[in-house]
């Protein structure tokens, strides 16, 4: 009788013990400042407590090996977790109480590592340490809840004696360690998650812009592959345009030379043969900087642009492909159009582009449907004026379902073209604010436009 | 010859700490605290140009604090932000942001370009790591000004100041990441570290390849007074991630390690092959001052794990982080930046390397 009020009371006794332990334990839930100071103390406090002689809290690495790594112990014998190795994956070292406590989240108890299979890897350090009996129960968080981070550890201890982890001590650590798992999440959370959140927004943010600068440098390069091509179409009449003059310079040239060489020379027709060469040459010469300015690979340098100069700055590039073709140009300009702004190469781009393209319709049309009508007119609209320039040909033309293929990359009617023109210079406008459109004409052929708004 | 570089702070003059202790009374004027700072930045050059340091800094005369100079007099911030426990148990309170937008008040190429007015040999320039002034954000967050939005402003401030300190002819810039191995003392899962890498590599990858060559990053668990406020994490812990910074140099605290060998090992084995290190071989919180053949002996212990042509010297860290910290004196700190010179030379004579 006595024999049993004594084991009553000393179970009374080891119960109020730990009671107070777990309230200690709790205690610090509230003084920690940080998930280390945190862990210690649990640690600390339990050992501290009497029941347990190693108490160590590992938490699950998530990589090949699936170790349990220590984050926190006290107690006798550390040196233990130092010789040992843990895991929660499926082999020998996760089987112990550590990886099934981790694996299922229930806990796992060994009432004595003498004769436990499941602690045979790590008895004999165990037993050299005075470890008898341990209980591994989980830490964890499912990271569902609100402001939770995903936890997944394990809180394990040893006692010296057998059978020391009962029904009313599994229960207790077990709901320790829930607390404690609930204590580190609110400590992380505005540390770790609310940086990594931000972190990961910010790099969103980065990575989207660099997408859109490589996109915007693609479309450069692409434009300026099509600027390069639509130049290489136009290659016999831009040397015709060049030969031209420089035909000119020769004859002149050679007319000098031939006067010189008089015992009175001419002076006054040597004179004027110099001039037309200066003249001939400047205009070989303006020739080449179009193309130059046109071939450069240039980055887009938005700027006040007076449209009315792209179109001087473009025709005379097209002029002998019309000329070759039989094509007469008529010109209808607004004398007050609004400067814009914009990029002067890629501008010349789109109206080059529109020019060949109205060529191209019109080679195989009646000579009396060969014309070209470039126009330009104000519009003003609620958001003030607008410069609209329109090429106009009496070609070809399309029909109406091919409207909305015809600004598509890769479209093309041209053989052997690159269906890229008209996109390219599409999405040159849309980047100017503007808006390029194609209509079909009442009788022949179509007119393309393309509105820009006034610069501000 | 092996590359040896300063980390960055020297103890300050008294003259100056009672002058800024005066200054906060209303008894200095801001002119007579200035001439104190300049006084105290050209003495410090003078001084580290004496002991024949290739390189050298300003000492972070003029500096607050290594982590808080960029944000020191911001009316957008509090004192009573996170703080910081150190071992001997004394606290560091982090400032905390109260409103945006954010900006820095002083940059460090300010400190530079005064300190260029002095020195005669290159200078490096110390900057505060975008990781460190995360921690400025409060947990609760600031009304109107997202934690975002406070991340983007400050990438934007420490890439301009980290590109106008490389364009004034900075030897190279050097980001302080004391806080990486105190992240794993305050998150041992290392989600913490892992922003903090990703956070400043989103600085360093807005420079090219070739302006990172002239970037560096400190590591250290962060001097202060006789303490540290994170040496008991174990490197292990923090090596592995260190190295996925997008910089090329590397200034490791290593003379202080217990085991230096299982650190240098762990170098070796995880650095990428175009980062250089610069081992620790000068224990600042050490009063005594190392031999040369001390230093030597370190450099060729580090030399056996790292080849020369990747390796440099360095102290463990800056001999007074904090502007008011008088636990070394400048002398110490001068004989200590001699004997690293001295001890790399002659590590340097026996790889070779005159």
């Amino acid at each position: 009788m006595q024999d049993q009020r004594d084991a009553h009371e000393a179970s009374l006794d080891r119960l109020h013990r730990r009671l107070r332990t777990l309230c200690q334990c709790t205690m610090t839930f509230f003084h920690a400042e940080s998930e280390q100071e945190l862990l210690q103390s649990v640690c600390e406090i339990l050992v501290a407590g009497g029941e347990v002689r190693l108490a160590w809290i590992g938490y699950c690495e998530d990589d090949a090996e699936k170790l349990v790594r220590p984050v926190a112990q006290a107690g006798s014998g550390l040196d233990y977790l130092e010789r040992v190795e843990t895991s929660w994956g499926e082999r020998e070292t996760g089987q112990g109480p550590a990886g099934i406590a981790a694996r299922t989240g229930k806990a796992c108890c060994v009432d004595d590592i003498r004769t436990d299979p499941r602690f045979s890897p790590w008895r004999v350090a165990a037993l050299a340490r005075g470890y008898a009996s341990c209980i591994a129960v989980p830490l964890m968080t499912d990271g569902k809840s609100r402001g939770a981070v995903d936890l997944r550890g394990t809180l394990n201890l040893y006692s010296a004696e057998c059978n020391a982890f009962d029904e009313s001590a599994i229960e207790h650590y077990t709901g320790l360690a829930m607390s404690v798992a609930y204590a580190v999440t609110a400590l992380r959370g505005h540390l770790a998650e609310d940086l990594a959140h931000g972190v990961t927004a910010v790099r969103a943010s980065a990575e989207r812009k660099r997408a859109e600068e490589a996109l915007h440098q693609a479309r450069e390069e692409l434009a300026h592959v099509t600027r390069v091509t639509t130049l290489g179409e136009l290659a016999a009449s831009i040397a015709h345009e060049i030969n031209q003059p420089l035909a000119a310079i020769i004859a002149d040239a050679n007319a000098c030379l031939h006067w010189l060489e008089a015992d009175r020379p001419d002076l006054d027709s040597v004179r004027e043969a110099l001039a037309a060469v200066v003249k001939d040459g400047d205009r070989a010469a303006e020739v080449i900087t179009r193309i130059r300015g046109l071939l450069a690979r240039a980055s887009v340098a938005h700027g006040p642009c007076d449209l009315a100069r792209v179109i001087g700055d473009v025709l005379p590039l097209v002029r002998p492909e019309l000329e070759q073709h039989g094509m007469t140009l008529k010109m209808s300009l607004a004398p007050d159009l609004p400067l814009v702004r914009g990029d002067r190469i890629q501008l010349q781009q789109v109206l080059l582009n529109l020019l060949v393209n109205a060529v191209e319709a019109s080679r195989e049309v009646p000579p009396e449907r060969r014309q070209l009508i470039v126009h330009s007119t104000v519009e003003y609209r609620d958001d003030g004026r607008w410069a609209v320039i329109g090429v106009e040909d009496f070609g070809v033309g399309f029909r109406e379902p091919e409207v909305a293929r015809m600004f598509e990359a890769f479209y093309t009617t041209k053989p052997g073209g690159l269906g890229m023109g008209l996109s390219i210079s599409r999405s040159i406008i849309e980047a100017h604010r503007g808006r390029l459109w194609a209509t079909a004409n009442v009788n022949h052929g179509a007119t393309f436009r393309f509105a820009l708004p006034e610069m501000r | 010859m092996l590359p040896t570089e300063p980390i960055g702070s020297i103890p300050r003059p008294a003259a100056l700490i009672d002058g800024v202790r005066g200054f906060a009374a209303g008894r200095v004027s801001q002119p007579e605290l200035d001439a104190l700072y300049e006084s105290a930045v050209k003495d410090t050059i003078q001084r580290l140009e004496a002991t024949g340091s290739p390189v050298i800094t300003d000492g972070e005369q003029a500096k607050h604090s290594f982590a808080t100079y960029s944000i020191y007099g911001l009316e957008n911030t509090a004192p009573d932000g996170m703080p910081i426990s150190f071992a001997d148990g004394h606290i560091r309170t982090f400032p905390r942001l109260t409103a945006g937008p954010f900006r820095y008040k002083t940059p460090a190429d300010v400190y530079l370009g005064i300190a260029q007015r002095y020195a005669h040999v290159p200078l490096k320039q110390a900057v505060v790591s975008a990781s460190a002034l995360s921690l400025l954000y409060p947990r609760g967050g600031i009304r109107s000004y997202s934690r975002e939005e406070y991340l983007d402003a400050l990438i934007a401030e420490q890439e301009g100041e980290i590109r106008r300190c490389l364009k004034k002819g900075a030897h190279v810039v050097q980001m302080d990441f004391t806080e990486g191995r105190l992240s794993i003392k305050l998150d041992p899962t290392r989600r913490l570290l892992h922003s903090f890498i990703d956070l400043n590599n989103l600085v360093l990858e807005r420079f090219s390849a070739e302006q990172r060559k002239r970037i560096g990053v400190h590591t250290c668990p962060g001097a202060d007074r006789h303490s540290t406020h994170s040496a008991d994490v174990d490197y292990a812990e923090l090596l592995p991630s260190l190295f996925e910074l997008q910089a090329t140099n590397f200034y490791v605290q290593l003379a202080s390690e217990p085991d230096r060998k299982r650190v240098l090992t762990m170098i070796r084995d995880r650095a990428k092959d175009w980062q250089r290190i610069f081992v620790g071989v000068i224990d600042p919180l050490n009063p005594r001052v190392e031999t040369p053949e001390e230093v030597r002996d370190r450099a060729l212990e580090a030399a056996e794990y790292i080849r020369p042509e990747r390796l440099g010297t360095t102290d463990d860290c800056g001999f007074a982080p904090f502007s008011d910290d008088t636990s070394r004196t400048r002398e110490t700190a001068f004989d200590k930046i001699r004997a690293r010179v001295a001890g790399t030379a002659l590590a340097s004579a026996v790889l070779g390397l005159e």
